[in-house]
């Protein structure tokens, strides 16, 4: 991109800039109308026929439905398709501003060990069903991958400020811990009875089929707790891309700046991953595909992560009721094997054009 | 007006091993264009680092009557403008947006027409107007340290320190760069002290040299005074000669490697 002298002296460098970013704010606004438009393909799509017509009908006014079309559409469509929204936008989000403060595109909350620790969390709970009485069973799973999850990156934190570890170092310590909490999940699955060793193994398939509306709140809150405080933030991060010394010579606290970050994403990649389980690879993709369509300026970067990531997720969670007519597979396995390849292909065509 | 600025017994180190040992520079009046010159691993970029904030000091660095030292990073930051050796990273961010976020992320308090006049400036100064677009991963190395002199600029701070700014320019833009930091240092009432390893254009340009070696200061003053080929010696450890050329400016001129110039304790 760029301008040729005569275009350059002849308008402000602000009113060119306004012009550049246009193409950007048309592509965010293009990111947000295909995601509705996934959402309603979400909600319109599943093992039960349901009419689209019907369901744009029975969104409006419930009463056009039939008791059972009702509960397909409330207490499973629509749950779902809003989870994968949410759970999309939160990972997104979550990879995005982890790979700014770490310096590194290839973290993400599944990278450094969030989903892994929720997964042992959640092993941890079946399996030896430490669970309070008064507690439903549902929510002591998440409640228990919650806290691992959490529990992870704090430990990451600690480690890295004990030994003053550069940001390669916590990258390296997220890698290390991934390793030992698949060990340690491993040994709990070994030492479980088949129906605990079934419901773990199902658990980490990552699905949308334990959405709930409570659950769906939960996230959504989260969510909208999280993306305005990132959004204060986002002139020190976007200096913070030129480099740890640079945003430091400015005036940018880089390390409280990390702390906070990172504190705030793990609490929303905890939340995302402990409801739906082990999806791994949306706070990877999320931010990728919204740094090459948007660039790195974070006023657009993260709301683009976002927005990607909730794309990815929604398109996933459709293909998982296309691909098997008859048969919802564990959205976790369909953004891997569809997601995957689209992604590599994205990255190579766009290595091709550069 | 800020004042000048004075470094008061002045010792930085790095974990436990000293580095630069009770410096006293100055005063330095605004206006001044400093170069802070010396052999490699002598302490250039440890002293602008300190004077910056980046490293811990201790003994007093005053401008005027402000003990930098005791500032906290963010007041200091309203003081001094550092820019670092490193080059800005190869990020998809156009330099436009580079220049803007460093600006607002320490500036909120400016309205966006004031910052935006600001950036503006900057890039007419430094002839970058025809990049601003551009991403900074689609940028030679002399292009992104245009883009990190810009971010520091910007900010328009009374002490300028900048450390080997034409490390990674050609000809062209080395002129283009010292003759705005002149301007800027002159017009401004601005103190830049430079590390630089091109002599000449220490000479050239600086009315003041801070010549370090041996953990210390070997000698500082005004170019012409102080260079001459003792000092080439004990600093660099070469043989040399000052002659003038036909403008009457001192140039160096190197004819062999001596001895190992003295290192640090």
């Amino acid at each position: 991109m760029t301008v040729s002298r005569d275009d350059a002296s002849s308008a402000g460098l602000a009113l060119q800039y306004r012009r550049f970013v246009a193409t950007r704010v048309a592509i965010l606004i293009g990111l947000a109308v295909t995601l509705g438009l996934s959402f309603l393909a979400d909600v319109a799509t599943g093992t039960s026929s349901l009419a689209a017509g019907d369901i744009l009908r029975g969104l409006v006014d419930s009463s056009t439905l039939t008791r059972s079309q009702s509960v397909i559409l409330w207490d499973v469509r629509l749950p779902y398709a809003l989870m994968a929204i949410l759970v999309g936008a939160a990972l997104g989000l979550a990879g995005a501003e982890m790979q700014t403060v770490l310096n590194n595109a290839l973290a993400s909350p599944f990278t450094l060990g969030v989903s892994a620790a929720a997964m042992l969390g959640a092993s941890v709970v079946i399996v030896f069903n430490v669970l309070p009485a008064w507690l439903d069973q549902n929510y002591g799973i998440a409640l228990g991958a919650f806290i691992f999850a959490v529990g992870s990156t704090m430990l990451i934190q600690a480690l890295s400020r004990l030994y003053g570890a550069t940001v390669d170092t916590v990258v390296l310590f997220g890698i290390a811990m991934v390793f030992v909490l698949n060990a340690l999940t491993a040994l709990i699955q070994f030492v479980a009875n088949t129906d605990a060793l079934q419901q773990v193994v199902f658990w980490n398939m990552g699905s949308l089929t334990r959405a709930t509306w409570d659950k769906i709140a939960i996230v959504a809150v989260v969510l909208a707790l999280c993306l305005p405080l990132s959004m204060t933030q986002v002139w020190a991060m976007t200096a913070l891309r030129g480099g740890e010394d640079h945003a430091r010579s400015f005036g940018i606290p880089v390390e409280r700046l990390r702390l906070v970050v990172m504190l705030r994403v793990s609490l929303l990649a905890a939340v995302a991953v402990c409801f739906v389980g082990t999806i791994g690879f949306i706070g990877l993709v999320g931010p990728h595909i919204a740094r090459l369509a948007l660039g790195e300026d974070h006023r657009f970067y993260l709301p683009g992560s976002a927005l990607a990531g909730a794309l990815v997720l929604s398109l996933s969670s459709v293909a998982s009721k296309l691909i098997i007519p008859g048969i919802i597979l564990p959205v976790g396995i369909v953004t891997s094997l569809v997601g995957i390849p689209l992604f590599m292909g994205l990255i190579l065509s766009q290595r091709r054009r550069a | 007006m800020t004042g000048s600025l004075k470094l008061e017994d002045v010792s930085v180190g790095y974990g436990r091993k000293p580095v630069l040992n009770h410096l006293d520079i100055g005063p330095l009046p605004p206006g001044s264009l400093v170069a802070v010159v010396g052999s490699n691993a002598v302490g250039k970029s440890t002293l602008l680092k300190a004077i910056a904030g980046l490293r811990t000091s201790s003994g007093r660095i005053l401008l005027g009557d402000t003990d930098l030292s005791r500032l906290p990073l963010s007041g200091r930051v309203r003081l001094v403008g550092y820019l670092s050796q490193a080059l800005p990273q190869p990020t998809s961010l156009v330099a436009y947006e580079a220049v803007t976020s460093a600006f607002r992320a320490v500036r909120g308090d400016l309205s966006t027409a004031e910052a935006e006049r600001m950036v503006d400036e900057v890039f007419t100064a430094l002839d970058l107007r025809n990049i601003a677009l551009r991403r900074l991963s689609e940028m030679s190395g002399g292009q992104r340290q245009m883009v990190g002199l810009a971010q520091v600029l910007v900010r328009k701070p009374p002490l300028l320190l900048l450390d080997e700014p034409t490390s990674a320019l050609d000809l062209r833009w080395q002129l283009n760069v010292l003759e705005t930091v002149r301007t800027i240092t002159r017009d401004d009432k601005v103190i830049c002290l430079m590390a630089i390893h091109d002599i000449n254009l220490a000479l050239r340009f600086c009315d003041q040299l801070i010549v370090l070696g041996g953990g210390g200061l070997l000698a500082a003053g005004q170019p012409d005074v102080v260079m001459d080929a003792g000092l080439l010696r004990r600093a660099y450890g070469i043989e040399g000669r000052v002659e003038h050329c036909s403008r009457g400016f001192p140039i160096v001129l190197t004819d062999r490697a001596v001895a190992a110039p003295p290192m640090p304790q």
